[in-house]
């Protein structure tokens, strides 16, 4: 069963409506290749078992039959639930995500757990409490975070699909660094009901696939209004793939954002791929701009300042009394301080300090507010460019897939790995990461396309008629065929 | 210029309800340090611009009760008598 393991989606349905391979076969083939392949790369935090897999199968709707893997910061039903922190020791959610309910609804299967960085907070995932996980196409170099897992268990043939979350770039930057596709929508079009917030504002649930075509097909099934959420959006159910046809829209009008694809530090291998993937579209008949947007290099800067605040009154409720770890101790606030000490990693800790410290009194001037004009004046510029082109074309990286362990000394230039990216969450908007070369080292390289609010559907047209006519995304980490 | 002191991250943790060691306190005031020195930026470049507003609203729906079964939600607690969580004493005797 060779060719399984890095088919399409759309590959496998047939093969399944054709009767060639039964749902049951193909979940049991993937678990396999799990069992087979996950040692070395650690993606997943559990793999289930293939009975239990199926017992919640719904055997119709377009995803019928096909397994993924959800990242571990979103509720599955009487699953474990541990964001990979020690603080969730033990928890097991009660109730399905909204978007695992409507992936199983439209008969996806899921068969496991991503791993992650704790609680989201990352871009390598190294700080796991499970442990670091590795990039497929090179095991010494981290998958980029802090969806990793998700990612590697995309690239390597693991799943066809696979759901990561997306506060600063958590779905773009892994994607980039596995060389699959990755989709972060625009805010509030994916219900977060069931995910665990980071930072509410900013937190969308987003897909991996190995190409445009599956992935408009998964966000399809789970896109649309949810009563559970107040902050998803009233839009009606549509299917992404319906312009998928190679062609481009008419006119269609490209920026290039110049002051990022030119930023001090940018690998020039970079440059040199999405100045290639440029002239692909061009000759598709789109039209080219170069235009530049001043405030986006203080996005990093606001961002920080933001989701920090927001992960400080989101991870308040972790206190050893209603779920999850707890230290006992002889008094209230003892039990509490020890609790949060033990149970979180480092980086949460820190997280939540940055948080608690732009929040206080006397420096919330400073830095909250100051961080909310600059979100304001990063959503304007994006809104002045959108009226004179129709997407925007930016680096999701400036280098490929690092080390392992590179920046363990310089936690600042691990947390500007979000330089490229975390505007986008910043005003809201829909960006997608997709495969467009490769470095020397046989590293994969991403760029991200960015639209409007809502403006999916011509990501996608857009993005798969440049899959049409390159094979980036046919390329595949060695060692993973059998 | 931010300049973070130990006194400091010692009084963030204690707001944060994150016991700190001793050997921890360092390494923290220097994260706090650099973050919080490159962050400061937004500072210099913030300037209000008439955005033309995201729609803002409050979300209703109506008030209908749903009967949900809280046991669940309860056996999840690392320590419970009946339906009360139980935790350190807060008032001495």
């Amino acid at each position: 069963m060779k060719k399984l393991a890095f088919a399409s989606i759309s590959d496998l349905r047939n093969m399944l409506e054709q009767g060639e391979i039964t749902p049951e076969q193909l979940a049991g083939y993937y678990i396999d290749r799990f069992a087979k392949y996950d040692k070395e790369l650690n993606c997943a935090i559990e793999v289930f078992d293939k009975e239990s897999v199926l017992t919640s199968f719904c055997p119709q709707g377009p995803l019928k039959g096909v397994p993924g893997i959800v990242k571990d910061n979103i509720a599955q039903i009487e699953r474990g639930l541990s964001c990979a922190s020690k603080i969730l020791e033990g928890f097991s959610s009660t109730y399905d995500a909204t978007a695992v309910s409507r992936l199983k609804q439209a008969g996806a299967l899921s068969i496991g757990r991503a791993n992650m960085d704790e609680f989201a907070m990352g871009s390598s995932t190294e700080t796991s409490a499970f442990g670091i996980a590795k990039n497929p196409w090179d095991i010494s170099r981290v998958p980029g975070g802090s969806s990793g897992g998700s990612a590697i268990a995309v690239a390597a043939g693991l799943v066809p699909w696979a759901l990561g979350t997306d506060t600063g770039g958590s779905v773009r930057q892994p994607a980039a660094f596995c060389g699959v596709v990755g989709m972060k929508p625009t805010y509030g079009l994916v219900s977060r009901y069931g995910l665990v917030a980071y930072g509410s504002s900013l937190d969308q649930i987003g897909v991996f696939t190995r190409n445009v075509y599956d992935n408009a097909l998964v966000l399809s099934a789970m896109a649309g209004h949810d009563m559970k959420d107040s902050t998803s959006l009233s839009v009606e159910k549509k299917d992404y793939t319906q312009k998928l046809d190679g062609s481009l829209k008419e006119n269609l009008k490209i920026g290039v954002i110049e002051n990022a694809l030119h930023a001090e530090g940018m690998d020039p291998e970079i440059v040199n791929a999405i100045e290639e993937a440029l002239k692909v579209w061009e000759r598709q008949g789109a039209k080219i701009s170069r235009i530049t947007l001043p405030t986006l290099d203080h996005s990093a800067a606001a961002y920080f300042i933001i989701s920090r605040a927001e992960a400080a009154s989101n991870l308040a409720r972790y206190d050893g009394v209603c779920y999850g770890l707890r230290r006992e101790e002889s008094t209230l606030d003892k039990m509490y301080s020890e609790t949060r000490h033990d149970g979180f990693g480092a980086e949460v800790k820190t997280r939540i300090m940055v948080g608690n410290y732009v929040l206080s009194a006397g420096h919330a001037g400073d830095f909250y507010n100051n961080a909310k004009v600059v979100q304001r004046m990063i959503r304007y510029e994006f809104m002045q460019a959108f009226k004179d082109v129709d997407l925007l074309v930016m680096p999701t990286h400036p280098a490929p897939a690092f080390k392992i362990g590179a920046f363990a000394q310089n936690k600042l230039q691990m947390d500007l790995q979000d330089y490229f990216t975390c505007s986008v969450n910043l005003a809201g908007i829909p960006g997608i990461s997709i495969p467009c070369g490769f470095s020397k080292d046989k590293l994969p390289i991403g760029m991200q396309l960015l639209g409007p609010h809502l403006a999916e559907g011509l990501i996608y047209q857009t993005a798969h008629a440049y899959q049409e006519q390159t094979d980036w995304h046919t390329r595949h980490p060695e060692g993973f065929d059998s | 210029m931010v300049k973070i002191t130990k006194e400091e991250v010692l009084k963030i943790a204690r707001m944060s309800y994150i016991d700190i060691h001793e050997d921890e306190i360092e390494p923290m005031v220097k994260q706090l340090q650099d973050v919080l020195s490159y962050a400061q930026r937004v500072k210099e470049v913030a300037h209000d611009v008439a955005v033309p507003s995201n729609r803002r609203m409050n979300v209703f729906r109506e008030d209908v009760v749903i009967k949900t079964n809280p046991e669940p939600i309860r056996s999840r607690a690392p320590q419970r008598e009946g339906n009360y969580f139980v935790v350190p004493a807060i008032i001495e005797k």
